[in-house]
């Protein structure tokens, strides 16, 4: 048995992302063995998953047989989109855990910048290269301020964040979807028509795709990965970062070290509800082009599950989010074997579920590979 | 006759063996001490009679049978009672509610109040005990919650009681009172076992004394035939450890109240000089406290004045720190490190913005393992891994740890709030010299600590804090324990 | 004005057992000191369950089938915090995931159809209301009864406050704690039930749409007491149908007065007051989210 003075940096990585990786493993396994009872057979359940891999990674047999690059940009483009959503709101929700807050309000600072990007992409017009970062700002702004109030009511009145950011989510629910966009802020179509949601925002708003026509490969994906790097950077080498971690770990041994603690759950906060205002604002840039009647799906809680299944580690949500962003791209294919597009769901529900019994895993992979100077 | 038998038991936790073989009787109406320093494995012996740790090895024999404690209910059943040294009290709820608690009396499914009440009644007048059975037991003091404790052991009908650490928290008199309490018990046929480190209460309380070190049993011995050295010695194996203070030099005035009140505290005046030991003595919860929030910034003064090297400061812990106020605070885990942060990043914490700790907004990674190195060199920290989670280390390497890097910036005054609880001797020994040493090279400290000894043991100058106010103070050569007891307890003149 | 009065206690009537159900039993769980926000997961389970189970047997039993498929679920959130000492918001946060996933892949496997189960007949009306609606009105008081009158909830309220006491008086603090986790899921579970069988005649994909959160919410609002709890519970529903009521009778107001304001105001309010009351007013039980390890030193 090596034995060193302290356990390798790649050691302690490799144990803290273990429990992660066989958790999804874990969930993966159980929801093939589901489809292959449901769906009559093994082989069914085998052309189902790889059907989910061609979609999400692009249909590399094709390709083979000598079909167009397309066939693998489509559905980057595809998985790149989803990722990107999952990644932001990932890291929104991963932020504020850094700092000990549970932000379940994600959803609700999504739809505010969603509805921020909305109206400045629609509203002005302007130069492409002013125009995006505007409407990126707007969203991020709109989603700071509306994760603010969550932080000060913890600060200064003792409102349990959990319970706050849940009130603030049915609160953007029904002043957004049931007021503003089917209201005052609905398209007016020629000839009083009027299609759901808002104004159709201008091309000069719209998030510039990558490789042209061929795929929806936008630069929301950029955007997301650049996000994760900014925040892994800040955390680990940044003195800024080390205090958000101490005042997250220990908020009272942070606090007799002097550090401002308020100071650092506002600034995490602010961060958080700015990542899931991005995150609204891909969607309506990049997919959308207007908010739509509804936004239909609970990003924010997606947010929530890539957080903790990453371990609340910019780069373990990143991949993560990568992940269930290609399951999810892929999971469409599953229809033709009779499997709802729901199903990377499940499996996201699965493996977040397995995470959450962290411990029995810790153990497992302690009794399997005894830490150093391990023995009885 | 023998009634209670532990053969050959052993219990590991995780690497460590903190009980190896230990075999002990008890024998009906007994009066028997297990004692042995900090970890030396007393409590984990009869938490493991108790039902609450599972024993890997050994065997429990009752009245001559072979038994499985596997649950305190199994004790319990068997008339095995157990008073905690962390009392295992429901704060909110009432006297009665806490007696019955396991074996509520009921009627037709519900709680039968009036006869919870009335059978604690009959426990209480039988063993001589008065309580407010009707109050919550967060209003009582310290000592009647530990009598509340008793009646509940003696409400199950235990014919052996546990007592673990029982006076760690109590005055003198509280003391003599438990003591007289427990010899009555015994004398009507109670077995009472005493889990201490003290060994004059030992000597006077026990009939029959074992004596373990490091999971062993390594001697048992009858009271009479013992001293509080030949017992010291046993404990530690080797020497018996002595602290010894030199006359202390006090000269400017380091820190000053004047009529502080805050929180608990009220209207407490008295200096701290550089180069002097000045201890805190009272009994839990009497504004010891608050005391130390103030001097450190994390309790804003309500009135009065505070006085940090001549100048009137306002302070918050940023500001405290950067005037040269050090703090080794109670509870280590909660106030001190951060349990999840590597070793490096702990000693970082609190100087994290300046060199060597960080080269402008960034971290100095270099710069912080350096210093950190040498910090586990200097106050033999193991193991010397800078890298390893803090929460892997002893309490007393995370203790030492602590002390040196509060040290380590030259601070002005240190704030040392129970700086040995739950250390092992080596430890103690350790912390204890950095205090006298910090002293003696001019430095300024306050010592506040539940442990009357160690108060008298390090201190040049006693105060006595009791409801907030200062009721004593006494200066090394006139220390009067009896007195302190009493000034403890709020009695003035006497 | 009458007539307004009384539609709006009908509105009530139909609308707050679900809440009152499932806010109660949350106050159950986290008494005993576990965190409990996998109630929207619970109560999707039981809604889920209940109406699967009608369509092949008598609905009152199909409601018996909702309880036990909330208190199953509440086994396994119980199970995860208290014997894998998972983060308890982690593994509740993790149970509305699963169950939001599982209610819509159950739909599509089984019924092949991702809006809604097939009809079922629905509960039978008492009183011109489900018989789960008068058991709503009795159900806080029993539970407070419970909490406050015996040995159980004795044992209950110390072992929330501080589980070392109860387990060394020899109480298991684990079956305890389990109990009480389970009992809160069919409680749950019993309001999801409501919703499929009562309120509706099905399973809905969306159901129980936030209700769940809605009841943690209520819980705290009526700290952690199980009449706060329904008190609050019943002021969120009131608050509801006032706005449904409002509406349907005074045309002229939702002029005034969009819609998704009036939806907003019940929510804003809470916030309101959680905002104004005294902080340290609201006081969780002091073990709440603390896992118990008997050997832990």
């Amino acid at each position: 048995m090596p034995e060193t003075a302290s356990p390798s940096r790649a050691n302690v990585v490799l144990r803290s992302a273990l429990p992660s990786v066989l958790a999804i493993v874990t969930s993966l396994v159980i929801c093939f063995v589901a489809v292959a009872l449901l769906r009559g057979g093994v082989a069914v359940a085998v052309d189902a998953f790889l059907a989910m891999t061609w979609g999400a990674i692009g249909d590399v047999p094709k390709l083979v047989d000598g079909a167009s690059i397309a066939v693998l940009l489509r559905p980057w483009g595809e998985s790149a989109t989803k990722a990107a959503l999952l990644t932001l709101t990932g890291l929104s929700v991963a932020v504020a855990f850094r700092v000990g807050l549970f932000n379940i309000g994600a959803q609700g600072q999504l739809m505010v910048g969603a509805l921020a990007a909305a109206v400045v992409g629609a509203g002005l017009e302007l130069p492409p290269f002013v125009h995006v970062p505007l409407c990126l700002v707007a969203a991020g702004a709109a989603g700071a301020l509306y994760a603010l109030g969550p932080a000060i009511l913890k600060l200064r009145r003792g409102v349990h964040e959990v319970i706050s950011t849940i009130m603030l989510n049915w609160v953007a629910v029904s002043l957004v979807e049931n007021w503003l966009v089917p209201g005052p802020l609905r398209a007016q179509v020629g000839g009083g028509n009027s299609v759901a949601g808002t104004a159709q925002i201008h091309e000069s708003a719209e998030l510039p795709r990558l490789v042209g026509e061929v795929s929806r490969l936008n630069a929301g994906i950029v955007l997301a990965v650049g996000a994760a790097l900014v925040l892994w950077l800040w955390l680990s080498r940044f003195v800024g970062g080390y205090e958000w971690r101490a005042v997250g770990l220990g908020p009272e041994a942070a606090r007799a070290a002097g550090i401002d603690v308020s100071g650092a759950v506002v600034r995490a906060m602010v961060t958080s509800g700015a990542l899931a205002g991005l995150a609204g604002a891909v969607l309506v840039l990049g997919t959308e082009q207007r908010y739509p009647a509804t936004l239909g799906a609970p990003y924010g809680f997606d947010g929530i599950a890539m957080a903790l299944i990453g371990n609340g580690h910019p780069l373990g949500v990143l991949a993560t989010s990568v992940l269930f962003g290609g399951l999810r791209a892929g999971g469409t294919r599953m229809q033709l074997f009779g499997v709802h597009k729901s199903f990377p769901e499940l499996i996201q529900g699965l493996a977040l579920l397995l995470v959450a019994a962290r411990l029995i895993w810790i153990r497992l992979v302690d009794r399997l590979a005894p830490p150093r100077g391990g023995g009885p | 006759m023998t009634t209670i038998a532990l053969r050959g038991i052993s219990k590991r936790f995780g690497l460590q063996l903190a009980l190896d073989d230990v075999s002990l009787e008890l024998k009906a109406g007994e009066r028997v001490a297990v004692v042995g320093e900090n970890g030396a494995g007393k409590s984990s012996l009869m938490n493991v009679l108790y039902g609450l740790y599972a024993a890997d090895r050994g065997e429990v024999h009752v009245d001559g049978r072979a038994v499985r404690i596997r649950t305190p209910a199994d004790a319990l059943a068997l008339g095995i009672g157990m008073v905690h040294q962390h009392f295992t009290l429901v704060p909110t709820l009432t006297v009665v509610e806490n007696v019955v608690l396991g074996r509520e009396p009921t009627r037709l499914g519900l709680l039968d109040a009036r006869r919870a009440r009335d059978e604690v009644q009959a426990t209480c007048a039988r063993f001589g005990f008065s309580l407010d059975l009707g109050a919550r037991v967060e209003t009582l003091t310290v000592g009647s919650q530990q009598k509340v404790e008793i009646v509940k052991a003696l409400h199950r009908g235990v014919r052996t009681l546990i007592l673990d650490e029982p006076t760690a928290v109590l005055t003198p008199q509280e003391a003599d009172e438990l003591f007289s309490v427990t010899r009555r018990l015994s004398d009507e046929g109670l077995t009472v076992v005493l889990i201490s480190h003290k060994l004059k209460e030992v000597l006077t309380f026990a009939t029959r004394i074992a004596v373990l070190r490091r999971g062993v049993k390594v001697a048992e011995v009858a009271a009479s035939a013992s001293t509080p050295e030949s017992l010291a010695e046993l404990m530690v194996g080797h020497r018996v450890p002595t602290t010894t203070a030199t006359d202390p030099r006090p000269s400017e005035v380091v820190v000053a109240l004047e009529g502080v009140s805050a929180g608990k505290l009220c209207d407490v005046s008295c200096v701290i000089r550089a180069g002097e030991v000045v201890g805190i003595a009272g009994v839990d919860g009497n504004g010891q406290r608050e005391l130390a929030e103030v001097l450190t910034g994390l309790r804003a003064v309500d009135g009065g004045t505070l006085t940090l090297l001549g100048d009137p400061a306002r302070l918050n812990p940023g500001r405290a720190r950067a005037l040269g106020v050090a703090h080794v605070p109670e509870d280590r885990l909660k106030h001190a490190i951060v349990g999840d942060f590597s070793v490096a990043e702990n000693v970082a914490l609190g100087r994290q913005r300046q060199a060597p700790f960080a080269k402008g907004p960034r971290i100095d990674v270099e710069g912080r393992l350096a210093r950190t190195t040498a910090l586990l060199e200097a106050h033999d920290v193991r193991p010397r891994s800078p890298g390893l989670r803090i929460g892997a280390l002893s309490g007393g390497n995370q203790q030492k740890l602590v002390v040196g890097r509060e040290l380590d910036g030259a601070p002005k005054l240190l704030v040392a709030v129970q700086p040995t609880r739950g250390l092992d001797l080596a430890a103690v020994d350790a912390v204890r010299a950095r205090l006298l040493d910090f002293r003696a090279r001019g430095g300024a400290v306050l010592l506040v600590s539940l442990d009357l000894d160690e108060v008298l043991t390090l201190s040049d100058r006693v105060l006595v804090l009791h409801e907030g106010r200062l009721t004593g103070e006494f200066q090394r050569g006139a220390f009067d324990e009896r007195l302190i007891g009493q000034r403890m307890l709020g009695v003035l003149d006497a | 004005m009458s007539g307004l009065v009384l539609s709006l206690l009908d509105t009530v009537l139909d609308a707050a057992p679900a809440l009152i159900f499932a806010a109660v039993g949350a106050t159950l769980s986290e008494r005993a000191g576990v965190v409990n926000v996998g109630v929207e997961g619970m109560m999707r389970a039981g809604a889920f369950a209940a109406a699967a189970a009608a369509l092949v047997m008598p609905t009152p039993l199909g409601v018996v089938v909702g309880v036990a498929a909330g208190a199953l679920v509440g086994a396994l959130h119980g199970g995860l915090c208290i014997f894998a000492r998972s983060d308890q918001v982690v593994s509740g946060m993790a149970i509305n995931l699963v169950m939001l996933a599982l209610g819509q892949f159950l739909l599509e496997a089984v019924f092949s159809s991702p809006s809604g189960t097939p009809p079922i007949t629905q509960l039978p009306r008492w009183l011109g209301h489900s018989p789960l609606t008068w058991l709503a009105v009795v159900t806080p008081l029993v539970v407070h009864g419970l909490v406050e009158r015996t040995a159980w909830g004795l044992r209950l309220r110390a072992v929330g406050e501080k589980p070392e006491a109860v387990a060394a008086m020899g109480v298991r603090v684990s079956r305890l704690r389990l109990g009480a986790v389970m009992a809160s899921g069919a409680l749950a579970g019993l309001g999801g039930a409501h919703l499929s069988t009562a309120v509706l005649d099905r399973f809905e994909h969306h159901m129980p749409a936030g209700l769940g959160f809605m009841a943690v919410a209520a819980m705290v609002f009526g700290r952690w007491t199980p009449l706060g709890a329904a008190l609050a519970a019943l002021f969120f529903a009131f608050g509801n149908a006032l706005r449904l009521s409002l509406a349907s009778s005074f045309p002229g107001l939702v002029e005034v007065v969009p819609q998704g304001v009036l939806l907003a105001l019940p929510y804003a309010l809470t916030l309101l007051v959680l905002t104004l009351q005294r902080p340290g007013l609201a006081r969780a039980p002091a073990a709440l989210g603390r896992p118990y390890d008997p050997e832990l030193r």
